[in-house]
């Protein structure tokens, strides 16, 4: 069974707002990363098409810049890159970025998984995916870290609150994704090279995608950020029992719980 | 914006030190203790095209430019340098010469296992008789009609005990001196082709370096590189290209030691404050962050002039020349900063030194750059 995949990733920025700025930061090649906990949701779309055949589409809203992610995930394998980028949709929160990314799924045709990363890496919110799968009136699994098709539907498992937690779910549903949930994906040069050195990433507006202005940006958006300062970090000191190998692992475990290694 | 740096080189960068931290990071300590070539790591390389960096993709490569090349080298050389060094000499003396001087059989037949990784490849041109001068090489070739009859003992070959396809500089005519040079592809598993001992090295240690005899070694004459009398030529412009990875891997390795230097400033505390806060430490930094910086640049830029088409003999050896003594002095300076913790090997700055040393001497030494600076600057 042929899949059309979806992914919705971001680009991030990879440092904190100055507060001499104000709470927004101008995003540049430099600063702008791939969101890395986009990376797995990613991995485990190429997966599945690479198992099961079918097309994995990349989908960002964001400024011109987000452009190099969406090159990233063309390079590290995604078959079509699209970014929603309009002055326009400037300043949305995640109410009205989930109502463009809504519009540009729709736009794109008919698909059957529609996966995002658990969270941002500069927002962390993780209110997208569950958004958007109730917008487009889809079911949606939190923290998936399997995605098997099984007979005609899907078993998802979901990594949650030290369970896990298997559903069956009928295409097309949506899935946000555990940043353990597949391996890490690492890339070719020439993969690089073709990805960066073509114009693959198709640009759109929101006019391209029928999508309604006053729905989207700062217009749209019912959220605001009234101010921004750094959270008191409370130091605290954990000791890890065991031998040196248990020690290692459990240490290897907070790492990735706390979401910097995959 | 960056000079010499596009959008894709930032990934480049990225996605290689993403690789490096993950795979190479972990073992770098233990192979260098072990003196072991990583081949669980090396044939997970191939793959991502590091063998093949610059050969185009109908020859299997990864057909990237010259600064892609640079900070792969560098990248690499970061966590490991003794696996820079064997990638640097793969691509840029052995697959580099073989693409500019090889004719299209020889294309056809030699790059694509070497640019998949499949093939490892070394440059073997120093004797026990022979290094900054070339031309004193002992190797002979004699004609056999449909071959060569090769004798040779090289050393320090880097790659050696690894190497697969292997540029092998020997004499073809002894009477015609500098231009009696020739420069034949020498195959493992050819009956006459001896591998010696690891050399047991200072640093690098990874890095199978070794000795490669060839004992009345019968090369047919489909390979000979370009034409008989080529050879110094041919090994010249091999190592135009060839300085350039060594000072990349020389920028990787002073990189690395700069990091250390300043986590350790920032970690260690004496007269109760960080060390990083005195003012004597706080200057080694600023002047080891300043070094590696001009450093890069000028490897940057070497790369950029051989992408571009323009001459870059003086710029590549004035990268060469000054990455690697910066290599050497920021190790250094890395290892004052930790004090007698530097001399220890619980830290890495301790082999970052013992790897910098070596590379103010190998592709060229510092006073043969010196000596090709010199002829440029002043015809």
């Amino acid at each position: 069974m042929a899949l059309n995949i979806i992914v919705c990733v971001k680009s991030v920025v990879l440092e904190a707002p100055s507060a001499a700025l104000g709470s927004s930061v101008e995003r540049t090649p430099r600063n702008s990363v791939l969101n890395p906990f986009d990376r797995p949701a990613l991995a485990l779309a190429l997966e599945l098409a690479k198992e099961e055949g079918g097309l994995v589409t990349t989908l960002s809203m964001g400024p011109p810049v987000s452009c190099w992610a969406l090159c990233e995930t063309l390079a590290l394998g995604a078959d079509r890159a699209v970014l929603i980028s309009d002055k326009k949709a400037a300043g949305s929160d995640t109410m009205a970025t989930t109502r463009v990314l809504a519009k540009a799924v729709n736009w794109l045709g008919p698909w059957d998984i529609l996966l995002f990363g658990s969270r941002t890496a500069d927002s962390d919110t993780g209110q997208v995916g569950p958004q958007a799968s109730a917008l487009l009136n889809k079911p949606f699994v939190g923290m998936a870290s399997s995605i098997i098709p099984k007979e005609g539907i899907f078993l998802v498992e979901s990594l949650t609150d030290g369970f896990v937690e298997q559903y069956l779910a009928n295409a097309p549903f949506a899935a946000s994704v555990h940043p353990n949930a597949a391996s890490v994906l690492d890339c070719a040069l020439a993969s690089i090279r073709q990805a960066f050195d073509s114009d693959r990433v198709e640009v759109l507006t929101l006019a391209d995608i029928g999508m309604d202005e006053a729905f989207a940006g700062e217009k749209g958006s019912p959220t605001r950020v009234i101010s921004m300062t750094p959270a008191p970090k409370a130091k605290k000191c954990a000791f890890i029992e065991g031998g040196a190998n248990e020690q290692a692992q459990a240490l290897l475990e907070k790492i990735r719980d706390a979401g910097l290694l995959f | 914006m960056e000079p010499f740096f596009s959008e894709k080189h930032h990934a480049v960068k990225r996605l290689v030190r993403a690789f490096c931290e993950r795979e190479i990071a972990p073992i770098a300590k233990d192979i260098d203790a072990q003196a072991r070539f990583p081949w669980e790591v090396v044939d997970k390389m191939g793959p991502l095209g590091f063998f093949g960096i610059q050969v185009p993709s109908s020859l299997g490569g990864a057909q990237m430019d010259t600064v892609s090349y640079a900070i792969v080298v560098e990248e690499l050389s970061r966590v490991c340098a003794g696996l820079g060094l064997a990638v640097s000499v793969h691509n840029s003396v052995c697959v580099y010469p073989l693409l500019t001087f090889g004719n299209d059989e020889q294309r056809q037949r030699l790059v694509p296992p070497l640019a998949r990784g499949e093939k490892i490849g070394a440059f073997c041109l120093t004797e026990p008789n022979a290094g900054s001068d070339a031309s004193a090489i002992e190797a002979t070739a004699i004609d056999q009609g449909d071959h060569y009859l090769v004798n040779a003992n090289k050393v320090f070959v880097t790659n050696g005990a690894v190497a697969d396809t292997c540029l092998m500089f020997v004499r073809t005519d002894p009477a015609a001196g500098r231009k009696g040079i020739s420069v034949l592809v020498a195959q493992r598993g050819t009956p006459g082709f001896i591998t010696g001992e690891l050399e047991d090295l200072s640093g690098m240690r990874c890095n199978p370096v070794s000795s490669i005899r060839l004992v009345d070694c019968a090369i047919p004459k489909e390979n000979l590189l370009g034409r008989q009398g080529m050879g110094l030529a041919i090994g010249l412009t091999a190592l135009d290209t060839g300085r350039l990875g060594i000072a990349a891997q020389a920028v990787g390795i002073a990189q690395a030691a700069l990091e250390e230097a300043v986590r350790y400033a920032n970690q260690r505390r004496q007269f109760g404050v960080l060390i990083g806060k005195h003012q004597a430490v706080g200057s080694m930094i600023a002047d080891m962050a300043t070094q590696v910086e001009a450093a890069r640049l000028l490897v940057l830029r070497a790369s950029w002039l051989k992408d571009n088409g323009a001459p870059f003999t003086k710029e590549s050896a004035m990268a060469k020349l000054f990455a690697s003594e910066t290599a050497s002095i920021v190790a250094d300076m890395a290892v004052q900063i930790h004090g007698g913790y530097g001399f220890s090997k619980s830290y890495p700055v301790e082999r970052y030194y013992r790897d910098a040393r070596v590379t103010r001497i190998y592709e060229g030494t510092s006073e043969i750059h010196r000596m090709v600076i010199a002829r440029c600057v002043s015809g």
